[in-house]
């Protein structure tokens, strides 16, 4: 074995290079937080083997792609495989967002490791790319109305909309041709992007070195006689000499890695990767729902309405864009410990929350027209004809009854307690605010029991 | 770092690193290496030649390879004509061919309803009759309006409420009284129409219209 190695070496030269690169010192406070970035490579390279193999039993047309899903959950190791790479495509929007949070946290971004950011930033949305072409692929109910919604959304932006769109979608409509597209942009310019800035991003960190995690006290006293550079070097000698080599932190990456593929086949044994209805276009009571990752967006949307609303989406997105990617150009200065940068903090927190926020509120927002209302035990039939009427008239769409349907109206929880019966009826069938639809056209029966039902609600 | 110290560097690949390029430490030029006067122009000269070769080729690849992939965005708007629909709600479908959606007095006036047709569609390269859901409202013996069934917001599928005669949209609320137009919620405009033409108590269809 030592024999067959040392051939391979005698003409591959690698041990220099391979010595070079696992004994190099790293700074010595480097713990488990550092692993993220080696846990979103990890999950990188089970997208790319599982991707890969997926490909070879998939088709790219609407009149095939559902069937050859289909196909490959029946094939063995198929449904385990297409689950593997569900769920770590998620995890990886996941990881690649807590490694960018640890990375600013800890200052990291800091001079000299700008560059490193910006790559990282693009490499951001890329996963965001993928994620969002990879899920049109199956073909079912989901992908085809959050590519929709999705697509929509992007030619809603002001001037470029319209072309955006139809770049997106290789044509007006969504069909044959926007799959091929984006089948040919999650396997073949996504990746290829991706390995070029995964390339450069690890070129940057390994010549650099992992930052070494900020101190409150400097590791050497400062000199202000030198320059920022030479100051850097000498901070960073000195973390270095005080530091371990790197294949100890391997050790956290391995086990760290080792985990994430426990958690993954957990999930794809366990839960398997979902497959929807197969895409029907003409269907007019599916409710889209976006993948978990893009609820904050989704439910962003809730908030504004007229006709500045494409303006103002585009201009978030390309200014919170912007500003991602600039970040080290923002937040400068010497100091990195996040103690010492309260308003980064403070604005970091507040991203979080709402991120956070959003998707928990898109997660539990009950979808409009779709949820029904329960009965309860001490209800007249009066009242249940009522409640039925409530439901199927869509009214949750917009009124909330104990905490179940929309916000765009008022909380009809406590109605009876709040209008009487006349102001009821009359806000039913003639409305007195614009935003309320008349139902004119129910039943005299169906409009006494609404009422009824209504008007017990205390 | 002596690493990034050109004087030590051996390896030839990497005097041409542009990592050092702007290393302000430095005080001579460090791509270039130690060399006398004539060979330096020389060396120069044919990396610039070599450079301004490869940009060459790059951009004789790439336009094509670019103009092919986007060719979406700019081809086909030539014979497009006004009337149609500009916009894209999916998947509606452009089509100069009169189709029938049912007899007008089979439709309550009104109360939508939804009605299947099977239409020519073009998609890419697939030709072919394909089934298209529409909201039909029936407005007098004579008259009807026939909508595209898509929010005008994001493009999700509308549902229609019998008691209310109203399209709800179930992604961010919107909705739209029976002659299209927004009651609520944030689609910027109406519902998109078609062209329609009443004949003998049948209901056809042709374009979509850009304008509701």
């Amino acid at each position: 074995m030592r024999r067959i190695g040392r051939w391979f070496d005698e003409r591959l030269r690698l041990s220099p290079l391979f010595s070079a690169f696992v004994d190099r010192k790293v700074p010595g406070n480097i713990g488990w937080f550092q692993t993220l970035g080696s846990a979103t490579l990890f999950l990188i390279v089970v997208q790319i083997v599982t991707g890969i193999v997926l490909t070879m039993s998939y088709a790219p047309t609407p009149a095939n792609a559902y069937q050859s899903v289909l196909f490959i959950d029946q094939t063995p190791f198929g449904a385990l495989v297409r689950g593997i790479h569900h769920w770590s495509a998620g995890l990886l929007v996941l990881f690649v967002g807590l490694h960018t949070l640890r990375v600013f946290i800890w200052g990291a971004h800091r001079y000299p490791r700008e560059l490193t950011w910006v790559v990282g930033a693009f490499l951001f949305f890329i996963v965001l790319g993928f994620a969002f072409t990879g899920y049109l692929l199956p073909w079912d109910q989901k992908a085809y109305w959050a590519t929709v919604v999705g697509t929509n959304i992007a030619g809603a932006a002001p001037f470029i909309g319209d072309s955006v769109l139809v770049l997106l979608r290789g044509g007006e409509q969504l069909g044959a041709v926007t799959l091929a597209r984006f089948y040919g942009i999650h396997v073949w310019v996504l990746p290829a992007s991706l390995l070029v800035l995964v390339g450069i991003h690890m070129f940057a960190v390994i010549r650099q070195g992992i930052a070494a995690s900020p101190r409150r006290h400097p590791i050497v006293e400062p000199d202000p006689s030198l320059s920022r550079r030479d100051a850097y070097e000498r901070e960073y000698a000195a973390e270095k000499s005080a530091g371990k080599p790197f294949w100890h932190s391997l050790i956290k990456d391995g086990i760290v890695a080792a985990l994430l593929l426990v958690a993954v086949f957990i999930l794809a044994i366990g839960a398997g990767a979902p497959l929807d209805a197969v895409a029907d276009p003409n269907s007019t009571n599916y409710v889209p729902r976006p993948e978990w990752y893009f609820l904050d967006l989704f439910q962003l949307l809730w908030y504004f309405t007229g006709d500045a609303e494409p303006l103002f989406i585009f201009l978030v997105f390309t200014v919170a864009a912007g500003i991602f990617v600039l970040v080290p150009f923002l937040d400068r200065g010497s100091a990195r410990h996040p103690l010492r940068r309260p308003i980064a903090m403070v604005l970091t927190g507040v991203v979080v929350v709402g991120i956070v926020g959003l998707t928990y509120l898109g997660a539990t927002a009950t979808p409009a027209g779709a949820i029904e209302i329960p009965a309860t035990a001490d209800m007249t039939p009066a009242q249940l004809r009522g409640l039925e009427v409530f439901n199927s008239e869509g009214c949750t769409s917009c009124h909330q009854i104990h905490g179940l349907g929309g916000h765009t109206g008022p909380d009809l929880s406590k109605a009876g307690f709040r209008w009487e019966p006349a102001d009821i009826r009359t806000q039913i069938v003639t409305p007195k605010n614009d935003e309320m639809p008349s139902y004119g056209g129910l039943s005299e029966e169906q409009l006494n029991d609404l009422v009824e039902y209504l008007t017990s609600l205390k | 770092m002596t690493e990034n110290d050109p004087t030590t560097v051996n390896d030839p690949t990497t005097e041409a690193d542009p990592t050092t390029e702007n290393d302000p430490t430095t005080e001579n030029d460090p791509v270039a290496p130690a060399a006398d006067g004539g060979d330096l122009s020389r060396r120069r000269f044919v990396l610039g030649g070599l450079a301004a070769g490869g940009a060459a080729i790059a951009a004789a690849i790439g336009v094509p390879v670019v103009a092919f992939g986007s060719a979406p965005a700019w081809q086909w708007k030539e014979e497009e004509s006004a009337e149609l629909i500009e916009t894209s709600i999916p998947p509606t479908l452009r089509s100069d061919v009169w189709t029938s959606v049912g007899k007008i007095s089979d439709f309550e006036v009104g109360a939508p309803r939804y009605v299947i047709v099977d239409r020519p569609v073009v998609d890419g390269w697939v030709r072919e009759d394909a089934p298209i859901g529409v909201y039909v409202v029936r407005k007098s013996d004579t008259e009807a309006i026939v909508f595209d069934p898509h929010c005008t917001h994001l493009g999700c599928p509308l549902s229609a409420t019998a008691g209310s005669n109203s399209f709800v949209c179930p992604c961010h609320g919107g909705s739209f009284d029976t002659d299209g137009n927004v009651t609520s919620g944030p689609p910027p405009h109406a519902m998109f129409r078609y062209e329609v033409r009443v004949d003998g108590g049948d209901i056809a269809i042709r374009a979509l219209l850009s304008e509701s």
